[in-house]
């Protein structure tokens, strides 16, 4: 049964994957992928139902294959480092061929761990996001390729190669987060780095693969320190038993020299989930399809990053490099939320408020308390269904007006009000009470009291948060007075991703309390040793919890929904306007035609269109402006982070 | 029990002190400008014309967020009145702000679109000032919630002075009183039209004018949590504050949106950090 629920986790993605890739059939592919989305959903759910276990696969030499494949696909970065002429791929591949080739032909080392997986709720958590949300953007993905390809005119179909890495990346992520062979656990972070750079290169264009290369440098020195991490356990702690996720962080190794490593792995994590100054692989790997953006910041890659950080939190709570932490991550909450305001590019403003959100998270892993540890799991479950969701409406608004510019998104509500409808509903799921997004918000802020520089930094960045989504979303309500506007008519390929993380949103949203008492406050025990967070509605006790009845706050969700269905839904529907009602707006009374032209008489009566834009602030928060300031700040942070590892035991 | 009479009197009293502080506003702006100024109660009386007049509409959509702005106000002075938690009172405040400028951005009208994104600039420069005030209360109580604070035997401006200056500031701003009002203002100082305002009209216009009169009540009640043990000083200092916005409007003129952010994000920053940094010292992190 478990051997079934392994398999079906992390190896079928990779035998639909090289499946699809043989299919040639659009038809034959997409039955594939859909049976095969379906079913890592379902398997995900037994998961779930089944609780904690642990696995070590048997019958089968997996650690030989492993090895086997780690080389490969390190000599691969090599090749391609030398066939791109990037000599950064090429360095930090060799500088990590280099320590693994040390590591098992000088060190001669034998590793055994056992168990060799250790499913808890953490994973649990983690695979139910990556196996829900990552499915529904697969599915997306067959229509939207569909599209796209028809779109570019290419000659020959690159569909199958596409599929292939989108469908193998769940399966590297399930990997990722089951593993507790430290070993395994950077084998399937390099094929989630592998994955990312193929996907993210997949138009061939110039800036596609001059993106990815940077894509797979920049988190090759993760995977460098990552190596780095492991030798230094090896050598230090003795031996196979190092090598234990579940030893790292149980407490059982020697503490002292515990740091410097665990430092190192947190920095790795940081450059996986592109905290400052790796944002750019991230921005860059804007350029792509959608789908390929909507998994990355979604469901897997940058999830791995923070998985990391969190899954961590025991071995380095209570000391300066938890606090230094929770800085890095503050940090970028703040950074990424004030260069959003500049973005033109609504996928840029996305990607931008990923990387703020991914701060907060990893701010929320440092401050490493029960209650902010809750919050990083809650940010990590709502982030993916939102994001996830925004991504998806961003790839169908791009289908519907062939741009990626806020300014081209003007008065969209009048062309595609169904799609206008989610991305709204997303847009507000992000920031605005009573959703998930929020709820964590909140809780990271009550929680962050114990580290003040940091709570000052979060209020600093929700503010700016509050600015860029608003901006975005009034660019797209911007109508003429018209009546009778139908939805638009969406393939289902669309829809059905769409309207079910839509559903997704509101039944994570109000169903926080029962999700939070199965999942979450046990996945915040796996971590740490937390209690009760939230009760009924959104109640927070502190650490200590019921017991102690030490309250801090109180979020009565339900009436909250009730509030806000009153207030935005209802109106929405019930409004009805007869077309008499209808009147031009204000232009000085030089308005020309009826109410639902925009043109007035200008300069010597010729008839003009009135033209409004947005504000970007470029002089303030512009990349060019802010950049180098915050890259600064950003490096400095870094580097204290691991000089606390090292230095301060 | 209790919990039903407080809300009875937040929905249907609330509004009417709001009323009428903008009666006495408008009468004592008068007076300040050598006027003989209209009746306490014309608020209510436009108030009822306004609810009469015939409907007319740019947008539905602008009609959506006109009734979201006002049920998030009402909802956000509930947490108030019911002594809940303070961040989520500046949460929901804060959803009330953003349908106001949605509502602005919901029509393509220039005088809107322009009202909308200059309340867009006061937000962001009000909202860390009220957020710093909730984790200075934190620091100081060891709570956020704010029948914690009414509890306290120790008024909080004994340690929160320097935060109730910015919330000072904070006032001006939401009261949309010069030198701070940017988006749009209620005697017509300078205007660029009738800023976000420009497209609401008739009934609607109405809902937004109640909407005014709970926020008034709202962050006047904010002023009054640095006082409560009694309340009465509490409620006294607040409506001190109101006339000296009245005081400060009729001196000043209006400056420009990102003066005011820059003023903000650093003069009310600044004491702000200041302030918890005094807390922590003091106190210690607990």
């Amino acid at each position: 049964m478990i051997d079934g629920m392994m398999a079906i986790a992390i190896l079928l993605p990779v035998a639909a994957g090289l499946v699809t890739f043989f299919v040639r059939d659009y038809f034959a592919r997409n039955v594939i992928v859909i049976v095969t989305a379906f079913s890592l959903i379902a398997n995900s759910i037994m998961l779930a139902a089944k609780g904690p276990f642990t696995y070590t696969p048997s019958g089968f030499d997996w650690g030989i294959l492993i090895t086997i494949l780690d080389y490969a696909i390190l000599f691969f970065y090599v090749y391609l480092g030398i066939s791109l002429r990037n000599w950064l791929v090429v360095t930090f591949a060799v500088t990590q061929i280099i320590p693994l080739a040390y590591f098992e032909f000088v060190m001669k080392a034998h590793v055994e761990v056992a168990p060799a997986f250790v499913v808890d709720n953490l994973a649990i958590v983690m695979t139910l996001i990556i196996s829900i949300i990552g499915s529904l953007i697969c599915i997306y993905a067959l229509r939207y390729m569909h599209d796209h390809e028809h779109h570019a005119h290419l000659e020959k179909s690159r569909q199958s190669r596409f599929l292939l890495w989108l469908v193998l990346f769940l399966g590297a992520m399930n990997g990722l987060v089951f593993a507790n062979n430290m070993l395994w656990l950077y084998f399937f972070w390099e094929v989630t780095t592998l994955c990312c750079f193929m996907l993210i290169s997949h138009d061939r264009t110039e800036i596609a693969i001059k993106n990815a290369a940077r894509a797979l440098w920049m988190n090759a020195t993760g995977g460098t320190a990552f190596i780095l991490a492991i030798i230094y356990l090896y050598a230090t702690q003795g031996g196979s038993q190092a090598l234990s996720m579940q030893n790292i962080i149980g407490g059982t190794l020697q503490g002292s020299v515990l740091l410097l490593p665990v430092a190192l792995l947190c920095y790795t994590g940081c450059t996986k989930a592109a905290q400052m100054p790796f944002q750019s692989w991230l921005l860059g790997a804007m350029v792509a399809p959608t789908p390929v953006s909507a998994l990355l910041h979604s469901s897997t890659m940058v999830k791995a990053g923070v998985y990391l950080v969190l899954r961590l939190a025991p071995a380095y709570a209570g000391t300066y490099l938890s606090t230094a932490i929770t800085i890095v991550g503050a940090f970028s909450f703040l950074g990424a939320s004030a260069l959003a305001i500049s973005q033109t590019t609504g996928k840029r403003v996305l990607a931008y408020s990923t990387i703020a959100n991914l701060g907060l998270i990893i701010a929320c892993a440092g401050i490493n308390t029960p209650l902010s540890i809750a919050a990083a799991i809650l940010l990590i479950i709502f982030h993916a269904i939102s994001k996830g969701m925004l991504f998806l409406c961003a790839g169908t608004i791009e289908h519907q007006i062939w741009s990626r510019e806020i300014e081209d998104m003007e008065g969209l509500a009048a062309k595609a009000p169904l799609t206008t409808l989610i991305t709204a509903v997303g847009i507000l799921s992000m920031f605005l009470p009573p959703f998930g997004m929020l709820l964590g918000k909140w809780i990271a802020l009550e929680a962050s009291y114990t580290v003040p520089l940091a709570a000052v930094l979060f209020v600093l960045g929700s503010t700016l948060t509050i600015v860029f989504w608003t901006k975005w979303l009034g660019r797209l309500l911007q109508v003429l007075p018209k009546v009778g506007r139908p939805f638009e008519k969406l393939s289902l390929s669309y829809s059905f991703p769409l309207l079910t993380l839509l559903v997704g949103i509101f039944v994570v949203g109000i169903g926080i309390a029962p999700i939070y008492q199965s999942f979450i406050s046990a996945a915040t025990n796996n971590v740490i040793a937390g209690t009760q967070v939230l009760a009924s509605g959104w109640n927070i006790l502190t650490s200590g919890g019921a017991e102690s009845g030490s309250f801090l706050g109180y979020f009565p969700v339900w009436t909250l929904y009730i509030v806000f269905a009153i207030a935005l839904v209802l109106p929405l529907f019930l409004i009805g306007l007869k077309p008499t009602e209808m009147r031009p707006v204000y232009l000085c009374g030089e308005q020309v035609g009826g109410a639902d032209t925009d043109d007035f008489s200008a300069e010597a009566d010729i008839r003009t269109k009135v033209t409004l834009g947005g504000y970007y602030f470029q002089s303030a928060f512009g990349e060019a402006t802010l950049n180098p300031v915050v890259n600064t700040v950003a490096i400095i942070l870094l580097v204290s982070m691991i000089a606390c590892g090292v230095i301060l035991r | 029990m209790k919990h039903v009479m407080i809300i009875i009197f937040t929905l249907f009293v609330a509004p009417i002190i709001g009323g009428l502080l903008f009666g006495i506003d408008r009468r004592i702006t008068a007076r300040l400008q050598g006027r003989y100024g209209p009746p306490i109660l014309q608020p209510f009386y436009d108030f009822f014309k306004l609810l009469g007049k015939e409907r007319i509409a740019v947008s539905k959509l602008q009609f959506v967020w006109i009734y979201a702005y006002l049920l998030f106000m009402v909802a956000s002075l509930l947490v108030l009145t019911l002594g809940s938690d303070l961040l989520v009172l500046v949460f929901l405040l804060g959803f009330a702000g953003v349908s106001l400028v949605l509502g602005g951005f919901s029509s393509k009208s220039p005088y809107s679109h322009f009202g909308a994104n200059r309340e867009l600039l006061q937000i962001m420069a009000y909202e860390p000032v009220l957020l710093l005030l909730a984790i200075a209360v934190y620091a100081q109580n060891g709570s956020f919630l704010i029948s914690d604070i009414i509890r306290q035997p120790k008024p909080l401006m004994y340690t929160l002075w320097p935060l109730f200056i910015a919330v000072i500031y904070v006032l001006t701003i939401k009261m949309r009183k010069s030198p701070f009002d940017i988006s749009t203002c209620h005697h017509a100082h300078q205007e660029i039209v009738k800023g976000v305002t420009t497209e609401f009209s008739g009934p609607y216009l109405a809902l937004y004018q109640l909407a005014e009169w709970y926020e008034i009540v709202l962050v006047l009640g904010i002023v009054a949590l640095f006082w409560t043990s009694p309340l009465i000083v509490g409620i006294i200092i607040a409506l001190a504050a109101f006339l000296l916005e009245l005081l400060i409007d009729n001196v000043t003129s209006r400056m420009t949106a990102p003066w005011m952010v820059r003023l903000s994000w650093t003069f009310g920053l600044i004491l702000g950090i200041f302030n918890i940094a005094y807390i922590y010292f003091t106190k210690g992190v607990s």
